[in-house]
């Protein structure tokens, strides 16, 4: 058994919002992360793998609030304060999980007595409760004073035994509630004047022996509040410190307490501006200044053994002006190490971060600080930019692993083929010219063989040359330089796009990344669509893909153009679009350098095209009567086809209302493009043919009732002629919900709901054939065809609920379908469409058996030999992408969502390919045997022959 | 069947990526929860315990999840194995613990109003039926996943008990063996043999089709050749 080796998988786990370093054994090679797509994972320092991730489920009943790690314990706030989890993170499993009272989550943190950690306490908008790390049962939960009043934000505990609530109330005073922690008695409680402060959280932090340092938000002075006293608030004018807050800058603090037993350092930083940061210690209650750091990107505290420093990334060259660098990347920053306690620079401690020129600003600094043999502290800084890339680096600078937590979140790819080489172009290049007469055919001919025999005895060489190096050396790596396309097309770029704006190039052999691209002003809720312009067939003109990106909210969109091969904008000038976009569409008329057209309809249905030139609007002008389009407007059930006309203006032509108070639009599928249908029809059990109603402008809408009650709710599908509004047929399926997820190929839709009635998933198919003649065999026309289609459907029950579906697609269509399915479970099931097919016969005939039809059963089954995917879960599928290779019996297959997955599938074996462990040995022996079989016996004969003559 | 060449008349392009609809499908990843249920209605806890026998649970526990009603609800184990899947309102669910590696047995648990909890098979197709299960669940794995088709390999024994190949050889055998077993020279037999032969010939007038063939084919050269080594064991057996 050899499992496949087209095998691609990559685990990620989203972008960082928690990030702790295991520190508890010295050697440990772990760091906790927690996601913003809900998931905690560890990863390994060395390598940047996972040990382990746990997925949670999407959307805000997953959303991790808070993450505390003490010892081998590392403890989740988890659904905005609904549970608390403890997870165990050698193995990666539960310790437990509690379910906490309702009331929306502030603050958590870790209570310890006697410098043992043994509670976490966690504040809710009205109680406060304490619960055991052990086995998370609570100690004891109080509901918090006059909470209408006040706004507690933050709890506090330095080990003495005491439980600091903070609250405010804005902009008149704080309050200070204090609780034992043996019983939740309260101990103290009082309120302190504070008219300038209403975030706790972002302006306050705890120095030192319990000296709550405030900084108000104009900028003007410190205010300090002794805990343990609690006598009044002391004001220190950040003149008398001379320091000085960058105009419209609010300050933030940034405190450290290394162990929750004991009490926080009594240094801190204060953010002055967004490159100017400032040290600062606090000494038997006097602030004093330490250092100054002009121009700091990012600083950071970490402590090792008894050992604290401080993390200061700075650009490199330190004359650097303000204004240069927020125009332009510092693309080498610097980290160094201070001591936290002097706030002298430690020697040799120079990290050089190379950054990405493609790449974002960084964002974030994580330092893990380890003491060396002779007592210094050596360190390692992960570093997180806003693009949602980790590096991870070693001094003095060497990257140890890159992780690009943005394609935890793709949102649209194409495959791209990969260009010719210099080679195969001239042989190309060699049919394509028109004749130039006998002899220089000849002539041409003769010099691409020999330029290939060249080439061949090159490769032969290589071989050779390889064979003799020890394997380990022989390294096949995929460079952008020496891509080129493989024998059958098998290897192609995948350009990815991503929801942060980043731009991926991705070998889909390798599964390397050849390219990246961070677009920097992508509205964070922007809608994505990547069309290919211009293939790599054209030689010597670039390929060309082009991004459509919409803000959802205003509609306005922009146009990136580039290279999907190298990455690279292109040097074509994208046409500025101040009008919200509608629609945009491609069509196959291409411009003199090859660049297919591409429509964009704005709001006021005017058409422009991109690219606009002359030929272009001619080509368009001729061809504008018979180019139609459609619009959908979900939100007044609207569905509406233009046609074009020659100026470039729209006429409606069609429209159908569906009642928005009813139902809903959900989904609008038309057929791909590129797809291909071999066969017009099928052979039945009779020798007669069935044909196919193969219209190639037929949309599948499908629609969700607005009544959600599950006796009245239903979902429906019409089959609509995008050219003439003409519905073909209309199906409703009664006590079903959604979600739905629709399948549109060839002449079949397949489509997938949730049965009320029944509590299953159900799979519905729909088949069109035009009857057993065909109405006009050469050409399709919607606006000339007058019998209705034969409508079949059939529905089966699903065991499982699907994450998405897509089919199969190969080069030619001659092989048969199936349908790529996501399950929750983290497989990819592919089901031959075969098991889907609405003429299954509940009783088997003669007939039925020679058409091969399989007898209905009323459940499909699920046969995890059927798994594309074998033990490789894949997480949270969004999307399945398919692509033709050059062999017509694979089909690529690339199924995203938080993990990317690549593979290929042979929906019908690969009867165009030998089988990888072919028998040559066997094939050959049986031949030559044959062979001497045949001269022996002629031998034989021969002799018999002879010996008859002579009797 | 006819190669047809398609071209249609109607340019039309129709994706709708950016139209509003596809917001929709965007957004909305799951169902809404609130179909049966009412949003602030008591929230109850399914529990159980997933075993795989003769693996430790670390091995497998960090790879597990329990899924309830695909992943609308979703819980993990515990490192002793057992699970308990929180904040689960009232309703009918299929609970399953999903592992790359082993198989679980879905359960399907209904949860009453008032919090009673009942497990039973699932019957997709019966959906009222109900064979009861133990509650708390007690989910037992049934082996590893099976991922593999087992590839076919080369042997004798397939070779031989291959049709194609039986045919070939069967008839072989007949014609080998069976002058050896059948003694020719018993004139009782022959007489049987003949008679036979007769039946299965019903018009010795017509002349044999493969004789024609090869007198057809080898007409110019020596006829003796082809009389002789042409296959058969009933011309032989008509010379003597």
């Amino acid at each position: 058994m050899i499992a496949d080796l087209f095998i691609l998988r990559q685990q990620y786990v989203g972008k960082v919002r928690f990030s702790h370093f295991d520190t508890h054994v010295q050697s440990s090679k772990k760091v906790l992360v927690a996601t913003e797509r809900n998931v905690f994972a560890a990863l390994n320092t060395r390598t940047g793998e996972l040990f382990w991730r746990h997925v949670d489920k999407t959307g805000s009943e997953g959303n991790i609030d808070a993450l505390l790690q003490h010892g081998q314990d590392a403890v989740l706030v988890v659904g905005n304060g609904r549970l608390l989890r403890s997870w165990e993170i050698n193995v990666g499993g539960l310790n437990w999980e509690v379910v906490l009272d309702s009331g929306s989550f502030q603050s958590a943190c870790l209570v310890g007595q006697q410098d043992m950690v043994k509670h976490v306490a966690v504040l809710k908008k009205t109680a406060i409760s304490v619960h055991y790390l052990s086995n998370g049962h609570q100690k004891w939960i109080e509901n918090l004073p006059e909470t209408e009043t006040v706004d507690y934000q933050a709890v506090y505990s330095d080990g003495n035994g005491e439980v600091y609530v903070l609250g405010v109330v804005p902009h008149s005073h704080i309050a200070i509630v204090v609780y034992s922690m043996e019983d939740g008695e309260i101990i103290k409680q009082m309120s302190v004047e504070a008219p300038w402060l209403y975030n706790i959280q972002a302006s306050c932090v705890v120095v030192g022996q319990g000296m709550l340092t405030c900084v108000d938000s104009a900028g003007v002075s410190f205010y300090m509040l002794d805990l343990h006293l609690q006598l009044q608030m002391t004001q220190v004018p950040l003149q008398s410190l001379a320091l000085e807050v960058d105009p419209g800058f609010h300050p933030v603090l940034l405190s450290h307490q290394p162990n929750p037993a004991r009490q926080p350092l009594s240094e801190f930083f204060l953010q002055l501006g967004p490159d100017h940061y400032q040290l600062l210690q606090l000494n038997n209650g006097q602030i004093a200044a330490m250092r100054d750091f002009k121009p700091a990107l990012l600083v950071s505290f970490a402590t090792t053994g008894e050992k604290t420093v401080a993390a200061v990334m700075s650009p490199k060259n330190k004359t650097v002006s303000k204004c240069e660098i927020e125009r332009s990347l510092p693309s080498r920053p610097v980290v160094n190490l201070f001591s936290a306690e002097t706030g002298r620079r430690l020697l040799d401690t120079t990290l050089i971060v190379n950054m990405d020129p493609n790449g974002g600003k960084p964002e974030k600094l994580y330092v893990q600080a380890f003491l060396k043999k002779d007592d210094s502290v050596g360190y390692r800084a992960m570093v997180q930019t806003e693009d949602h890339t980790l590096t991870f680096i070693q001094q003095p600078g060497r990257v140890m692993w890159t992780r690009e937590e943005a394609l935890s979140d793709v949102v649209t790819m194409e495959m791209v083929d990969l260009p010719l080489t210099g080679t195969q172009a001239e042989l190309e290049g060699e049919f394509g010219k028109k004749a130039d007469g006998l002899m220089s055919m000849v002539m041409k001919r003769l010099s691409s063989q020999l330029i290939l025999l060249q080439a061949w005895i090159g490769h032969l060489w290589k071989l050779f040359y390889d064979a003799r190096k020890p394997r380990s050396q022989v390294k096949n790596d995929v460079t952008i330089e020496n891509l080129s396309r493989d024998e059958f097309n098998l290897q192609k770029m995948m350009v990815m796009v991503t929801a942060s704006g980043k731009l991926f190039g991705i070998d889909s052999k390798t599964g390397g990344i050849l390219w990246r691209h961070y677009l920097h002003n992508v509205p964070p809720n922007a809608a994505f669509k990547l069309m290919v312009q211009r293939t790599t067939a054209h030689f010597p003109h670039p390929p060309q893909c082009t991004l459509l990106i919409k803000d959802k909210d205003t509609g306005l969109g922009t146009l990136h153009v580039f290279n999907p091969i190298f990455g690279k904008k292109s040097h074509v000038t994208p046409p500025a679009l101040p009008q919200p976009i509608l629609q945009s569409l491609m069509l196959p008329l291409m411009d003199q350098d090859y660049a297919k057209v591409l429509l964009l309809v704005d709001d006021q249905y005017k058409v422009s095209a991109f690219p606009s030139t002359k030929n272009v609007l001619q080509q368009l002008q001729e061809m504008a009567a018979s180019i139609f389009f459609y619009l959908v407007d979900s939100s007044q059930g609207r569905l509406s086809g233009y046609r074009l006309r020659t100026d470039l203006s729209t006429e409606q032509i069609w429209e159908v209302i569906i009642p928005p108070e009813v139902q809903k639009i959900v989904s609008v599928k038309g057929k791909r493009p590129n797809e291909h249908v071999h066969s017009q029809g099928r052979v039945m059990g009779d020798r007669s043919v069935l044909y196919k109603y193969l219209n190639p402008n037929l949309l599948a809408v499908v629609t969700e009732s607005t009544d959600l009650h599950q006796e009245r709710s239903f979902i429906g599908i019409l089959l609509i002629d995008g050219v003439t509004g003409r519905i073909i047929h209309e199906a409703i399926q009664r006590k079903a919900r959604g979600p739905v997820h629709v399948v549109h190929s060839e002449n079949w839709v397949v489509y997938e709901y949730w049965s009320t009635k029944s509590r299953r998933n159900e799979f519905s198919v729909i088949e069109l054939y035009e009857g057993m003649e065909l109405y006009n065999s050469t050409v399709f026309s919607s606006l000339d065809r007058p019998h209705a289609p034969q409508v079949l459907q059939q529905s089966y029950i699903f065991p499982s609920s699907i994450s998405t579906m897509e089919a199969t697609l190969t080069e030619k269509g001659i092989t048969s379908r199936h349908l790529l399915i996501g399950l929750p479970s983290g497989g990819i099931l592919s089901l031959p469409k075969m098991f889907l097919d609405p003429r299954r016969p509940e009783i088997v005939s003669e007939q039925s058996r020679e058409e091969n039809l399989i007898p209905y059963a009323p459940e499909l089954l699920i046969r995890t030999e059927w798994f594309i995917n074998y033990n490789q879960t894949v997480s949270r599928v969004r999307g399945i992408y398919t692509a033709p290779s050059g062999l017509e019996s694979t089909c690529l297959v690339v199924a995203y969502g938080l993990d990317i997955y690549q593979t290929r599938v042979y929906p019908s074996k690969q009867f165009d390919v030998l089988k990888d462990d072919y028998d040559y040995m066997l094939i050959s022996s049986v031949l030559f045997a044959l062979f001497f079989a045949t001269m022996i016996s002629k031998r034989l004969a021969e002799v018999k022959l002879l010996n008859r003559a002579w009797r | 069947m006819l190669q047809r060449e398609r071209i249609p008349l109607q340019l039309i392009f129709l994706q709708a990526a950016l139209v509003v609809a596809w917001c929709f499908t965007d957004v909305e990843t799951g169902p809404g929860a609130g179909v049966s249920t009412q949003p602030n209605g008591d929230r109850f806890k399914i529990e159980g315990r997933a075993i795989v026998p003769g693996i430790k649970t670390q091995d497998w526990v960090s790879t597990a999840r329990v899924l309830v009603e695909g992943e609308e609800y979703v819980g993990f184990l515990r490192t002793d194995g057992s699970f308990a899947v929180n904040d689960v309102p009232s309703g009918s669910y299929v609970v399953e613990v999903v592992t790359p590696t082993y198989r679980f047995e879905p359960v399907r648990v209904d949860i009453t109003t008032k919090g009673k909890m009942r497990a039973r098979l699932v019957n997709y197709i019966k959906t009222s039926e109900v064979i009861r299960q133990p509650y708390p669940l007690q989910i037992r794995a049934s082996g590893p996943h099976s991922y593999f088709m087992k590839r076919e390999t080369w042997g004798w024994t397939d070779f031989l008990m291959n049709p194609m190949v039986m045919m070939m050889v069967l008839p072989l055998l007949i014609i080998v063996l069976l002058p050896k077993v059948v003694n020719t020279n018993d004139p009782e037999m022959r007489k049987e043999m003949e008679q036979s032969m007769n039946m299965l010939n019903p018009n010795p007038e017509l002349p044999d089709v493969s004789e024609l063939m090869t007198k057809l084919f080898s007409g110019s050269k020596g006829s003796s050749k082809a009389g002789s080594s042409s296959k058969g064991t009933r011309p032989a057996a008509k010379r003597r």
